[in-house]
């Protein structure tokens, strides 16, 4: 395989390959897709998994994020007399960066690590090699679906997401830290825009964020060593190398778009 | 299994719905576009000597209403004016054709946008009409500049000639300061430099070369803009036929005030009974 660079075992080399391999693995599952339309139930199967059962902990995840945001906000801009901008401030924040990059986590911990556990043990019991004998395409039926499910529910889980924050934001600021619901709403609708901060932050984001949780999850899972302890490996390496690059690719993103 | 599959496909339906809904949500009812009901709308051309940092999609407003927004902004070809198309609802066509449409700002330093005021005219301005009344905005530099009486000179490279004139005190003077005639800006203060030999301080002045006919027995004299602006040199005019040419020095100079020089002789005047004691003293 390296038959340019001599094998190395230090950290920066191996994560070099392996930043390269995941590449490479990329266009391979996209390759894939044709093939695997044949395989849309499974697709559709996999967004429920994924998305719909990751429902309860976003939502209430970002129920207590905007409580929380709302909560710090008010007592910060209370000694400038700037409450009625708390409002705004919370949708801000959570559109443009508290969103997709909370969210992102969350799906990794719990979406991408079911992802990386299930094609590890489908190696390890040897049911990847008998799709291959049946002459099913691995890639096609496991992973690429896996991967376009990924792409789909990060962006509505995203949108609900911010949802819950806004509705917990206004809880605890209207109904319990008294703010004026009038301005509340106004201050927010008259700054937040829709093409800067919900289409570039909150759908464009959590699509990048969801690419790239999802790659790394089936790639973990097909290249680990299918053994129990490969894939227990697997799993917190996917939780790790996620949210590193979820967190850079956010700089990334957002030094680009806003 | 069938039965497994088509609840599958209908939990990822309310799944896929839920999310559209909250997307809705968000961009109807927490974002800006709440605000706005684009009607039907008809445009008005309007010209702008200078448009600031206004924007496309910036409000249009009267009374403070917002009644459409800037549908374009371009250069009219051929001049160094803006073409301002400003696209304004159907509800509000009883605008006046002699109204003002100024450029105002939102706060102290906020977004900008065109206010319009109406005038006094019985006919309306139509669809594709034209407001010919504008104001435009006035850029920070030049506000300040009037401030502080320093500032609107051009610098005019090669297009000037040089003068010298030595002062005793050129107080806070600094090269760049605007040389003036009859208070306009006719040039500026190319270098300040202390005189070895004379004790004095030089100045050298670059005046533009359309002023040519300055008398060369002018005065030059140090004044300060306003209480407490910046320092420039004004020339009162002699009476001299011959005019000042390049390298010429002016002979009749007036020194800066100090402020320390008049605290000094206000309190000397003021306290005359210790002068006299004083020089009794020395006895």
């Amino acid at each position: 395989m390296n038959a340019r660079f001599p094998q190395q075992n230090n950290v920066v080399t191996q994560s070099l390959a392996q930043i390269g391999s995941c590449g490479l693995f990329l266009l391979t599952l996209l390759g894939a897709i044709p093939r695997s339309l044949r395989y849309i139930r499974e697709t559709v199967r996999q967004v429920w998994f994924l998305g719909a059962m990751s429902l309860t902990i976003i939502m209430v995840c970002g129920l207590f994020v905007g409580m929380v945001l709302m909560l710090q906000l008010y007592h910060v801009l209370s000694i400038f007399g700037g409450t009625s901008a708390s409002g705004m401030v919370v949708a801000l924040s959570v559109y443009r960066e508290l969103g997709p990059v909370v969210t992102a986590l969350l799906f990794a911990g719990r979406a991408g690590t079911s992802i990386t556990a299930e094609i590890g043990l489908m190696r390890a019991t040897d049911q990847i090699d008998a799709m291959e004998m049946m002459a099913v395409d691995p890639i096609a039926y496991v992973a690429t679906p896996r991967f376009l499910a990924g792409l789909i529910a990060m962006p509505l889980l995203c949108c609900v997401f911010c949802a819950m924050a806004i509705f917990g934001g206004h809880l605890v600021g209207v109904t319990w830290l008294g703010i004026d619901n009038g301005t509340f709403w106004s201050n927010m609708t008259a700054v937040v825009d829709v093409r800067t901060d919900i289409v570039n932050g909150v759908l464009f984001k959590s699509l990048a964020f969801g690419a790239v949780v999802s790659l790394i999850a089936v790639f973990q899972g097909f290249t680990t060593p299918p053994t129990s302890e490969g894939v227990a490996y697997a799993t917190t390496r996917t939780v790790v190398a996620s949210s590193i690059a979820i967190l850079a690719l956010d700089f990334v993103l957002t030094a680009f778009l806003m | 299994m069938s039965q497994q599959r088509s609840s599958y496909a209908v939990g990822t339906g309310l799944f896929i719905v839920l999310g559209f809904a909250a997307l809705a949500y968000l961009a109807t009812q927490t974002s800006s576009v709440a605000n706005v009901h684009q009607g039907d709308s008809y445009t008005v051309d309007t010209q702008f000597t200078n448009i600031g940092q206004l924007k496309e999609r910036a409000p249009v407003k009267i009374a403070g209403v917002r009644v459409g927004q800037v549908q374009s902004i371009e250069l009219s070809p051929g001049h160094d004016i803006a073409d301002v198309k400003l696209s304004i609802d159907k509800r509000y066509d009883h605008i006046p054709m002699d109204s003002v449409a100024t450029i105002f700002t939102s706060g102290l330093l906020g977004d900008q946008y065109v206010g319009i005021n109406y005038g006094t005219s019985k006919q309306w301005v139509a669809a594709d009409g034209t407001l010919t009344r504008t104001k435009s905005t006035e850029p920070l530099e030049e506000m300040l500049g009037k401030f502080f009486g320093a500032g609107g000179v051009t610098d005019n490279i090669g297009g000037t000639y040089t003068v010298t004139a030595n002062f005793t005190n050129v107080g806070t003077l600094s090269p760049g300061a605007p040389v003036k005639m009859a208070g306009v800006a006719i040039g500026s203060v190319q270098s300040v430099h202390a005189d070895p030999v004379k004790l004095n301080a030089k100045v050298v002045m670059a005046i533009d070369k359309r002023f040519n006919q300055i008398p060369d027995d002018s005065a030059a004299a140090v004044f300060t803009s306003g209480l407490i602006g910046t320092q420039y040199v004004a020339i009162q005019p002699g009476g001299s036929p011959d005019p000042l040419k390049n390298g010429d020095e002016m002979i009749l100079t007036q020194s800066a005030m100090q402020l320390e020089d008049l605290i000094g002789k206000f309190l000397v005047n003021g306290s005359s009974s210790d002068n006299k004691n004083a020089g009794n003293g020395s006895k």
